[in-house]
């Protein structure tokens, strides 16, 4: 099943890249950016990480079987989870069960609608298509879903007085927090506008790149990339929305009562 | 001429506290009492005042009234009716409270007058309306200011829109927290015969949350002193500020510079 186009990268190849991390750590020593570790760490864990999920798609794909197609999946949405909260200093109430529910809303209905109507590969669970393409989907919606729920948090904290001066003159929970669910949405959403703005001409997309390199026609790979594109945008839309809405929510009482930090 | 003098008192006792108490829980996890079985009775015409020292519990007290909080125990009722009972929004709409830091929402004075109607979906009134022309009458500002960045006005001018914006709404009730305390001699006096006229005209009752013994003797018909949560003394103003009963409240005004909120 190998691709006559690509060049197979052996052992020695790979080494001659890591060199390149060696070469960095260097510079950050040089530099005394005091990272040094973080950074040796960080290129280990890459290592391991990659290998080990090599390994495991080449174990699913073998399998071909929806169960560890799903299994796969929901671990991807628990990691994102995981990552999205230890990324986040002040975290909003019941951060988890909001966060949570909007990844799998907006992510997996993102996922769906582009497997059965985008591509429409068949089986529905061909994990050549459906394991990449969630996993662009999820990753990116992570970093939304991050960043709403910060901005979120944040904007709560420090429109205390201006959220209260609303509701002491008779307004809902909702229509005091509007300014913060406002500017938490556009805080989400502005990294992927600005991605969509500079793909192209400042960088080729990683997935763009990976396709021509494994010898996929050029237009092809836009096309890809394009619909990929999409795909993220609307999910980091749809899960940075269910962020705010929900979110915002957790910070008053039912009686539209602001809870105490 | 004292301004106790040109008021008439009222009778119906329109907001009633009864055995009211408010715990909260410290940081260390101990329960904390920051009001003990506060009693008492605000009238309508009258001019009710809470003075105590920092921490007594005064700011706690005041915003139970329109509940941006809500008591561990006891009843407080409006006009006969347990307040718990009265829909949230409805409850604010009679019963304004004026936060002590005026926050100005963005633009115009006129438009953080148009605010209230706005948070109740109604049309704002414009600058020629009667409604506007009334409140700015109340609260003696001319009507050229309209036009004027609400966030550029002095902080004297600033507290007078705060007040107006709480009296757009045709309140009951009037809630004050430190009205004065941002305000220099003769803005403090403004604002006290200011408050002492729209208490007649409006035959409000209100209740002013103050460290300022200014207001406490020329405007207050019922003082309440307050020490760690509990009320030590309460009376007619102007006698207990000329025969304190208690040590405690004899200490305190010998020293209330002491206190600040």
């Amino acid at each position: 099943m190998n691709n006559p186009h690509i060049i197979p990268l052996d052992v020695i190849q790979l080494v001659y890249a890591y060199a390149l991390i060696l070469l960095s750590l260097a510079l950050a020593r040089l530099q005394q950016i005091g990272h040094e570790k973080q950074l040796l760490w960080s290129s280990i864990r890459m290592l391991v990480q990659l290998i080990a999920v090599g390994y495991l798609l080449h174990l699913i794909f073998a399998i071909n079987s929806p169960l560890p197609v799903v299994l796969m999946l929901l671990a991807m949405a628990g990691f994102s989870l995981q990552v999205a909260g230890s990324r986040i200093k002040q975290r909003m109430p019941n951060f988890y069960r909001v966060v949570g529910s909007s990844i799998i809303i907006g992510c997996g209905g993102v996922t769906i609608y582009f497997s059965l109507l985008v591509v429409g590969f068949s089986p529905w669970f061909d994990p050549r298509y459906l394991i990449p393409l969630a996993g662009m989907i999820f990753g990116n919606a992570m970093n939304g879903a991050s960043l709403a729920a910060e901005r979120l948090s944040s904007e709560m904290h420090e429109r205390r007085e201006e959220i209260e001066c609303a509701l002491s003159l008779g307004a809902t929970s909702r229509q005091s927090a509007a300014e913060a669910i406002r500017n938490a949405y556009s805080a989400a959403l502005r990294p992927t506008i600005n991605t969509m703005a500079a793909t192209g001409i400042v960088a080729l997309p990683g997935m763009m790149t990976g396709q021509i390199l494994s010898g996929t026609e050029p237009i092809i790979a836009v096309r890809y990339q394009i619909a990929i594109l999409c795909a993220i945008t609307g999910a980091v839309a749809v899960t940075s929305f269910l962020i705010v809405q929900q979110g915002y929510r957790r910070f008053f009482t039912d009686a539209h009562q602001l809870k105490r930090e | 001429m004292n301004m106790n003098q040109q008021q008439k008192s009222g009778t119906d006792p329109w907001v009633e506290f009864i055995d009211v108490g408010v715990t909260k829980l410290s940081p260390a996890g101990t329960s904390m009492v920051i009001l003990d079985r506060i009693s008492f009775t605000a009238r309508q015409g009258e001019i009710t005042g809470i003075i105590g020292a920092s921490g007594s519990g005064k700011s706690t007290l005041i915003r139970l009234c329109n509940r941006l909080d809500d008591p561990s125990e006891g009843t407080i009722k409006v006009n006969g009716q347990n307040i718990a009972t009265i829909d949230t929004l409805l409850l604010r709409r009679k019963i304004a409270l004026v936060l002590q830091k005026p926050f100005m929402f963005e633009g115009t004075l006129l438009e953080n007058l148009q605010r209230p109607f706005l948070f109740r979906k109604l049309a704002p009134p414009s600058a020629e309306s009667l409604e506007i022309a009334r409140v700015l009458d109340l609260v003696q500002l001319s009507k050229e200011m309209l036009k004027r960045n609400a966030r550029s006005l002095s902080g004297g001018e600033q507290q007078r829109v705060n007040l107006a914006r709480a009296l757009v709404n045709h309140p009951e009730v009037l809630l004050l927290d430190e009205p004065t305390s941002a305000l220099d001699h003769p803005s403090t006096a403004r604002l006290a015969n200011t408050l002492s006229n729209i208490c007649q005209s409006e035959h409000l009752a209100i209740i002013v949350v103050t460290h300022d013994l200014y207001l406490a003797e020329h405007i207050v018909n019922h003082l309440i002193y307050l020490e760690e949560g509990r009320i030590v003394e309460q009376g007619v103003g102007p006698q207990m500020l000329a025969m304190p009963q208690t040590t405690a409240f004899s200490n305190f005004l010998a020293k209330p510079e002491k206190s600040s909120s």
